[in-house]
């Protein structure tokens, strides 16, 4: 019965003709176009992720301290919460880094009359300490710290970029449900087309009283055959986008963000994408309406 | 079999009330062959739409194969149709699909088993004298040869009673014969039939139970 019903819905596809390749190319816009939005943003959250894990706050010392005290400094700032670890930074080792730094003009440091860079602790904070708020309640403490001159570095930009990729999303969402709603319209006028071609057999169907659901389920499904074939090349066209973009966007976006490597989408989301296609086409073919009983 | 009792139908055209059937009531039991007659608009196609729950009446109660028609909830309005077979004037095969295809078709949508397809859609094809035309399409038919197209789809599935709404009506005379024999071995078959049919000779070829039809009313019941 079933593979009766999917040969009576590829036979209603062809006759929906222009219309129905008018669907797929509508749901194949709105499946690309959050597709697209939705691997920026996957990318986005590699490199999110990745500067995240790089946090670090600098707190500048009033002076270096001894062997004994940094010790002692240090012990009570990894005590504090929202600290994974601290590392003391001497005077000599600043000055050291800097020269390194400088590569081969490392000889202007030499003509500096005395070391100018201060002491510092360099402060890892946990995940929860990556936080804004958890940032921003580290730094208060360690700003209180009488030995602290200055406290610099925290998790703003990062959050920036988090909520650069939260407003991408956005768009992306947006984008794909004004052209989803028009995918879902194209497929009900498609459906409807073939409904009015498809009156006769209908009529015979509920003339020797085949059940409802036989009769209107090749429509459902051939509304569903235009969503999973606009999702499938959709997710063709995103690929083909990948694989043409990503060797010349690699290099900018590993200068930029420090991401190594451009991702595809993972495999769950190209899932979902085909299910939403197959979706928004059932919903298309669910909502034409033809002669009701009496 | 079927049972009709003070049925109304009135149309409303605006603000208009015609009515296409007036107080009609009859009884016809299992095994009857029974010509309804009467001229074009008298009510004959009405009256057949009710039968099979295609539209509802004003007024009456309608019994058909033991279903209360009137009141039957949508699944059973399906169960109901699944026992009757109905043919048309014009007769509405499927214009893309070969005769075995229309034929078959209602099995398929019926849920019958692929295995018995085949062979019920010839059984059927070989009652009307259709069998060598299987392959044929709808436009490649006469008139006569699509009528008894219709009729195989209509018995595929053996019906308990045939509802045959003027189906020699556009038919000229030799090939309306041929028809009517095919309903009367249907008949033979023990399926019951209520033949509709607005040409005097074809109801005095079939020489039983008329039931005379006239503006909606039943006005004579003889043979």
């Amino acid at each position: 019965m079933l593979g009766f019903l999917i040969g009576e819905a590829l036979r209603d596809l062809r006759r929906a003709g222009r219309v129905a390749v008018s669907a797929i190319l509508l749901i194949t816009l709105s499946l690309a176009a959050l597709g697209g939005f939705w691997l920026v943003s996957s990318n986005l959250g590699q490199a999110t992720d990745h500067w995240r894990n790089r946090v670090r706050i600098i707190v500048f010392l009033k002076r270096d301290a001894g062997g004994m005290e940094s010790q002692a400094l240090v012990e009570r700032v990894t005590a504090m919460a929202g600290v994974a670890s601290v590392r003391y930074v001497g005077k000599a080792e600043a000055l050291g880094t800097l020269k390194q730094v400088l590569g081969k003009d490392a000889s202007v440091a030499d003509q500096l009359p005395a070391n100018p860079l201060p002491a510092s602790l360099e402060v890892t904070p946990t995940a929860e300490g990556a936080t804004p708020q958890g940032a921003r309640t580290l730094i208060a403490q360690l700003t209180a710290l009488p030995e602290a001159e200055e406290v610099g570095g925290g998790s703003e930009w990062i959050e920036r970029l988090a909520q650069g990729r939260r407003l991408l999303n956005l768009i992306g969402f947006g984008i794909g449900a004004v052209l989803a709603l028009a995918a879902i319209l194209t497929v009900t006028t498609a459906t409807t087309l073939v409904l009015h071609q498809r009156r006769q057999e209908m009529e015979i169907m509920r003339l020797v009283g085949a059940p409802e659901v036989v009769v209107r389920l090749p429509l459902l499904l051939q509304g569903m055959m235009q969503g999973l074939l606009g999702a499938m090349i959709a997710i063709w066209v995103l690929i083909g986008g990948y694989t043409l973009a990503s060797p010349s966007l690699e290099p900018l976006v590993h200068q930029t963000l420090g991401v190594e490597r451009l991702t595809f989408l993972p495999p769950d989301n190209v899932v979902m994408l085909m299910v939403a296609g197959t979706v928004l086409g059932g919903l298309g073919g669910l909502l034409a309406r033809g002669r009701r009983e009496p | 079999m079927i049972e009709l009792h003070r049925v109304w139908r009135v149309f409303s055209v605006g603000p208009v009330k015609v009515p296409a059937l007036s107080d009609v009531s009859f009884r016809i039991a299992k095994g009857e062959f029974v010509t309804l007659h009467g001229a074009s608009g008298a009510g004959k196609t009405t009256l057949l739409r009710l039968l099979y729950r295609d539209d509802l009446p004003t007024e009456g109660e309608i019994q058909v194969l033991d279903y209360d028609v009137p009141k039957l909830a949508r699944r059973q309005v399906a169960e109901l149709r699944r026992s009757i077979g109905v043919v048309f004037q014009d007769a509405k095969l499927l214009p893309g699909r070969t005769v075995y295809e229309n034929v078959a078709f209602v099995l398929r949508v019926l849920g019958t088993p692929r295995r018995e397809i085949t062979p019920r859609v010839f059984d059927a094809l070989r009652a009307v004298g259709m069998s060598s035309r299987a392959q044929a399409y709808p436009t490649q038919l006469s008139q006569g040869e699509a009528q008894r197209a219709a009729l195989a789809r209509a018995i595929a599935r053996k019906p308990l009673l045939l509802l045959a709404d003027e189906p020699t009506g556009n038919l000229d005379e030799a090939m309306a014969a041929e028809v009517i024999d095919v309903i009367k071995d249907i008949w033979a078959g023990g399926t019951t039939v209520l033949f509709a049919t607005h040409q005097s000779t074809v109801a005095a070829v079939l020489r039983q139970r008329t039931l005379a039809l006239q503006a909606g009313r039943i006005v004579k019941d003889e043979g």
